[in-house]
């Protein structure tokens, strides 16, 4: 039953927690109004387990299939009217302190404003019209660099290179969305700024597209599609998504926990199955004598068998309920220490309730089928 | 036999040659060894033997808890031996009472639940179930114990809530298998008053018995010696009357006494309990 219960709750708090990262992120995607597609370097996989168990960040160690050839080819397509190739590059960023090993040195066009919405809290985005050497932050970044979020027209160093802070995000609280990027931890800088800090030559990680209708978009994703591939040699080692698909959770954060809660709730459904099964079979032994009265008295082998898994589905559904109250509150707890909230639908609650009642019927039929095979004449010889 | 057979209507049970054997190779043993039997409806027999001459076997089988059975056993007109196993519990369930020598009944059920428990069987609804074990137990002036649990009752008391289960769904047949062999003797006869009771309002009684002294209850006795019948005596009610008792310790003048006695308790059925 306390297997149950806790494989229960985590299935619970990971499909709560797991529903609570991707809305969000689907909900930025909804916010963007559903004119926006996406190229991703790599092939589209097809199932949703290998999104889960694989390794989401492939920025850090695979050459990206994407070029700024591309970017430019996707930009002349029809109906598309903004383009943003995202660069993503690692090196020491330095002011007053330095920042963190995890910001993001974001290489990208002033386009990126537009199609993902930024907002600015202070100062201004990139604009061609100014000097190259100009950075946009993120607030946190700003603190942890300078002390402050009003950081306009400080000095911050890149790679030992100078750029001047022209504007500051807004923060957004966000580790988790689409661009695989915590736009509040990053520093976004100019294209060919990027290109210079990375000896010439820049590997693009995402293209967000933004077509000029939502009615276009399918059209907009098919066009893309044909250009690349003409660019990649027929190879389709990019993926171009829109809509939910974008949404897809992306976080490594969230791969891991959902990795682990989904391992532990495997085997402590089993591990909890097992222990029922033995309760069973040890509540039969006992009550031999009992299962040869109510033959005696005319029950059906039938009746017999469904005594017993009735039992053992109360078992089961009980530690089941416990569990999803558990997970509930667990899922709570955990999301203290995540920028979201966990969601719960009446499907987290029907899956809670299927899987406990799975369980009990298929643990609890061994036990049950033994209790009916029992011989009446052997069974009310037991001593009581 | 054949008086009996005109005085008494259509046969209940019939028994053609029937074997119940035990063990293989070399430790085969027949516990029935070849019983011929014909018993009507309205009958109190009492079968009667030493040990392991397949007296409770001859029960079992009848009862329809062991169906492994070589020859033929037809249940009012049915063969039993070709019926499915849902069919066999359904008679079990309405037209077989068995009553045990251990009371067998759920420790962890009360009374009145107890009592019930047949009537799960037949699908009737929880508060009808309660209220025909009710009503039974009532009549075997047993309805203030109806919550009291089994190991609170006395041997007499506990039987007699097992003869109530047994009859509650109105069966056909009783079965009993030595109903007295774990109560003293006043307890005993309380009981064989009751199972008395129940064969002249027209059921039919088969009890198993160790006690000769019980015999004087029934119509007919069985003895059975190593899986065979080795006697059968109907006994007519004139020859009940008159023939001497047994004598067993207690003169036959007491089961006569009895009889008033249960005359007199019967008038004031209703006003109080006794045992």
């Amino acid at each position: 039953m306390v297997g149950i219960a806790i494989g229960v709750a985590s299935i619970t708090t990971i499909l709560t927690l797991g529903g609570g990262a991707s809305s969000i992120v689907s909900k930025q995607v909804d916010a963007l109004g559903g004119n926006i597609a996406v190229v991703r370097p790599g092939a589209a996989s097809d199932s949703s387990l290998q999104d889960l168990t694989k390794l989401s960040a492939s920025q850090h160690f695979a050459a990206s299939t994407l070029t700024e050839t591309d970017a430019k080819t996707v930009a002349n397509v029809a109906n598309v009217t903004a383009v943003a190739p995202m660069m993503i590059l690692t090196g020491a960023v330095k002011a007053d302190s330095t920042a963190p090993n995890t910001t993001s040195i974001i290489a990208t066009t002033p386009a990126l404003e537009d199609i993902i919405n930024l907002q600015i809290q202070d100062g201004q985005f990139l604009d061609p019209a100014l000097s190259e050497n100009t950075v946009v932050i993120g607030p946190q970044l700003s603190v942890d660099i300078f002390g402050t979020e009003s950081s306009i027209g400080k000095m911050l160093t890149i790679k030992g290179k100078e750029f001047t802070v022209i504007g500051v995000l807004k923060r957004q609280n966000d580790p988790i969305n689409y661009n695989n990027v915590d736009f509040d931890n990053s520093v976004i800088i100019n294209e060919n700024s990027g290109r210079t800090l990375n000896q010439g030559a820049l590997q693009v990680q995402q293209i967000n597209v933004k077509s000029d209708s939502v009615a276009h978009l399918n059209q907009v994703i098919i066009d893309i599609n044909k250009t690349l591939l003409k660019n990649h040699q027929g190879e389709a080692d990019f993926t171009v998504l829109s809509g939910d698909k974008i949404s897809q959770p992306t976080s490594n954060l969230f791969t891991a926990i959902a990795a682990t809660t989904t391992s532990i709730a495997a085997i402590s459904l089993l591990v909890g199955g097992i222990g029922i099964m033995n309760i069973m079979l040890v509540s039969v032994a006992e009550r031999t004598r009992e299962i040869g009265i109510r033959k005696a008295l005319g029950a059906s082998n039938g009746d017999i068998v469904a005594q017993f898994l009735i039992e053992s589905l109360a078992l089961s559904v009980g530690g089941g309920i416990g569990g999803y109250i558990i997970g509930y509150v667990l899922a709570f707890g955990i999301s203290s220490f995540l920028p979201f909230f966990p969601i719960f639908t009446w499907e987290i609650a029907a899956v809670a309730v299927i899987v406990s009642v799975f369980i009990g019927t298929l643990f609890g039929m061994y036990p049950a089928l033994r209790a009916a095979k029992k011989d009446p004449i052997n069974a009310l010889r037991q001593y009581d | 036999m054949e008086g009996m057979d005109k005085l008494m209507t259509e046969p209940v049970i019939v028994l053609k040659d029937l074997r119940k054997r035990f063990g293989i190779g070399d430790a085969e043993h027949y516990a029935i060894d070849g019983i011929d039997l014909t018993i009507h409806k309205g009958e109190f027999i009492a079968i009667m033997g030493p040990s392991g001459c397949g007296k409770t076997t001859l029960l079992n089988v009848l009862g329809l808890l062991d169906t492994k059975i070589e020859g033929d056993y037809e249940l009012e007109g049915h063969p039993v031996g070709s019926l499915s196993a849902r069919r066999q519990a359904s008679i079990r369930s309405n037209q077989i009472g068995f009553i045990f020598q251990s009371f067998n009944l759920v420790s962890r059920l009360n009374v009145v639940e107890n009592v019930a428990l047949p009537l799960v069987y037949k699908g009737v609804s929880n508060l009808n179930r309660l209220k025909q074990a009710s009503a039974i137990l009532n009549t075997f002036h047993l309805g203030e114990r109806e919550y009291y649990m089994p190991h609170q009752l006395s041997g007499g008391q506990t039987q007699r809530v097992a003869i109530a289960r047994a009859l509650v769904n109105n069966p056909s047949i009783i079965l009993a298998d030595e109903p007295t062999g774990n109560l003293d003797s006043h307890a005993s006869h309380i009981i064989m008053e009751e199972l008395s009771d129940l064969h002249q309002r027209g059921n039919t009684i088969i009890m198993v018995t160790h006690n000769p002294r019980l015999t004087t209850y029934a119509s007919r006795v069985i003895t059975m010696l190593d899986g065979k019948i080795d006697t059968d005596t109907a006994i007519q009610e004139e020859a009940k009357e008159s023939a001497p008792k047994i004598p067993l310790g207690q003169p036959a003048k007491v089961s006569k006494q009895d009889r008033q006695s249960k005359k007199r308790r019967k008038n004031k059925r209703g006003k109080g309990t006794r045992g």
